[in-house]
């Protein structure tokens, strides 16, 4: 079973379970949305908490946007469902050191994810911000939808990097890293350069 | 008909290979380094390209006796490395570079100052991050010492390892853009003295600074709990290590803020006589000689003028050249359709005397 960090779960936004029905995702997600408002209208706003709740919003509008209909829902399933099957099974070929098949499903993984991910980590959700309903919940308009095209950039790379932190190694060896040695280097480093 | 002949590159022995990877590797070069493993390296056999050429001259090492290039070199002729360089240059597709090699290239490109292509090589090593951390928590510790040299070092290094995984198309190392956040700082036009940047309070005015000069406002914050005085000669010394050339800005500042004062007695002056106070003659002789134009100001802080310059052309260039300079000027219109750059600073800030504005 592979580890599903990075591949954001909608549903799990929502607060609700896989088999939902569509009035049960709109009402969880008027309840969140109405909750996201009050909150941003009570908390002094700095360019961090703009950005932060800028993407619960667009995380927010893109669960109700992709899971209240049956085709989006599916599609969104299945594509989750594939990429982390394939991430699986790339860990388990590399693990067992089949360096050919190993890097074909690399690439083949590399790019599931990458599509997943700009689809669903940032088109989507840049296009549930347009969705009339989304719109009535949340009043994004576009001065959102400008900022949030840099905070889902952002966000959809962040993932990526995160997701593959967790992944084996194949552009480079694996470092055998002493950290005791590497503080060391630092302290060594920052002391040289004010010699 | 006779057949061209095929050129033959002498073989690349394995000191040729030693040699240019420890190079690249003491100097901190990824791009050299990833270079040698590409399909057309020439340090490939199969490659028609020759290293002994001198177009390639530029991988050897310049001084084969220098401690840095020693150690690399040592670290390269390791057995396990030299087996796995060996594999990989024989290997169709595309190269795993040796982790052993990577972590000296990174420290090495740290010692130099070459912060991206740190920040480059610790990604790609996973541990980016945590040798932020290391260096935050050593620069820490230097201010636990009130070492405030070393904090600043620490800092400078930690936040130079930044990344933009906002950048397009792919993440890239977070590179200084001072002369995008300055006019970031003066977006506003200020309307009560407390919105201008340089006429905040002291406490408020280093928070700013420290935000702005850091590039990352996680680290500004670690810095919040400090006292004030140890953030202000922290402040000092990152100033003065960020822009060695803070002297002559120093200098600039102080004949724009001579400027700024005739021009003060100008319209004090003027009040005067609109009030039916009577100049004292040698006051008549003084206005009756001098030219001033408060459109020169923003030359005189940048030391020179730029032909049909806007505020914020001054700005930019001003930042990109003194990054803190845009920490003590505001905006300031001057008739109806013009506005300048001009100095500003609070007197109760022991900052700008300190940086040697006044």
């Amino acid at each position: 079973m592979s580890v599903d960090t990075g591949y954001v779960n909608y549903f799990e936004i929502l607060g609700l379970p896989e088999d939902c029905k569509p009035g049960e995702v709109r009402k969880n997600y008027k309840k969140l949305m109405k909750d996201l408002v009050l909150e941003i209208h009570r908390t002094q706003i700095t360019e961090d908490r703009r950005d932060k709740y800028l993407l619960t919003m667009a995380q927010l509008n893109a669960a109700f946007y992709i899971l209240r209909d049956n085709d989006r829902r599916e599609r969104y399933v299945a594509a989750r469902k594939r990429v982390m099957e394939l991430e699986a099974e790339w860990s388990q070929t590399a693990e067992s050191g089949e360096s050919s098949q190993a890097d074909a499903l690399r690439r083949a993984f590399d790019s599931e994810l990458r599509q997943f991910l700009s689809s669903y980590m940032e088109e989507l959700m840049l296009e549930a911000g347009r969705d009339a309903e989304c719109v009535e919940a949340s009043n994004w308009d576009p001065y959102h939808e400008r900022h949030a095209s840099r905070v889902l950039r952002h966000y959809r790379q962040r993932l990526y990097h995160e997701i593959h932190e967790r992944l084996p190694y194949y552009d480079v060896t694996k470092p055998l890293v002493d950290w005791e040695e590497r503080s060391r280097t630092a302290a060594h480093l920052i002391a040289e350069g004010t010699r | 008909m006779a057949r061209k002949k095929t050129f033959q590159k002498p073989p690349v022995s394995q000191e040729m290979i030693d040699a240019c990877l420890a190079y690249a590797v003491s100097e901190g070069d990824i791009v050299n380094f990833r270079f040698l493993f590409l399909p057309y390296s020439p340090l490939r056999d199969d490659s028609t390209e020759d290293i002994e050429s001198q177009k390639y001259s530029y991988l050897w090492p310049e001084d084969e006796a220098d401690p840095h290039f020693e150690r690399a070199l040592a670290a390269v002729q390791q057995p396990a490395v030299r087996a796995h360089v060996k594999a990989q240059l024989e290997k169709k597709g595309p190269a795993q570079l040796p982790a052993e090699l990577l972590l000296p290239l990174a420290d090495n490109a740290v010692r130099l100052g070459k912060y991206t292509t740190a920040a480059q090589t610790y990604e790609l090593l996973r541990i980016r991050r945590r040798m932020q951390e290391e260096f935050l928590a050593e620069a820490d510790r230097a201010l636990e010492d009130n070492d405030i040299p070393r904090a600043v070092r620490g800092y400078i290094i930690a936040t130079g390892l930044d990344y933009d995984y906002a950048a397009f198309p792919e993440p890239l190392p977070a590179v200084p853009n001072y002369q995008s956040r300055a006019l970031m700082l003066h977006a506003e036009y200020p309307k009560q003295p407390q919105d201008c940047v340089a006429l905040q309070s002291t406490e408020s005015h280093v928070r700013t600074a420290l935000g702005y000069l850091l590039l990352d406002a996680e680290a500004a914050a670690r810095l919040e709990v400090r006292p004030l005085e140890q953030k202000l000669s922290f402040l000092e010394t990152l100033i003065r290590t960020c822009d060695p050339e803070w002297e002559r800005f120093a200098a600039h500042y102080r004949d724009a803020c001579g400027l700024v004062d005739q021009l003060s007695k100008r319209i004090q002056r003027e009040a005067n006589r609109a009030e039916g106070v009577n100049d004292t003659l040698a006051s008549e002789i003084e206005a009756q000689n001098e030219t001033l134009d408060p459109g020169t100001i923003p030359e005189r802080l940048l030391g020179r003028a730029i032909p049909g310059g806007e505020w914020w052309q001054y700005l930019k260039e001003l930042a990109y050249e003194h990054p803190a300079s845009a920490l003590f000027v505001s905006r300031q219109v001057i008739s109806k359709d013009e506005e300048i750059i001009m100095p500003r600073l609070l007197h109760e800030n022991p900052l700008p005397a300190r940086l040697g504005l006044i």
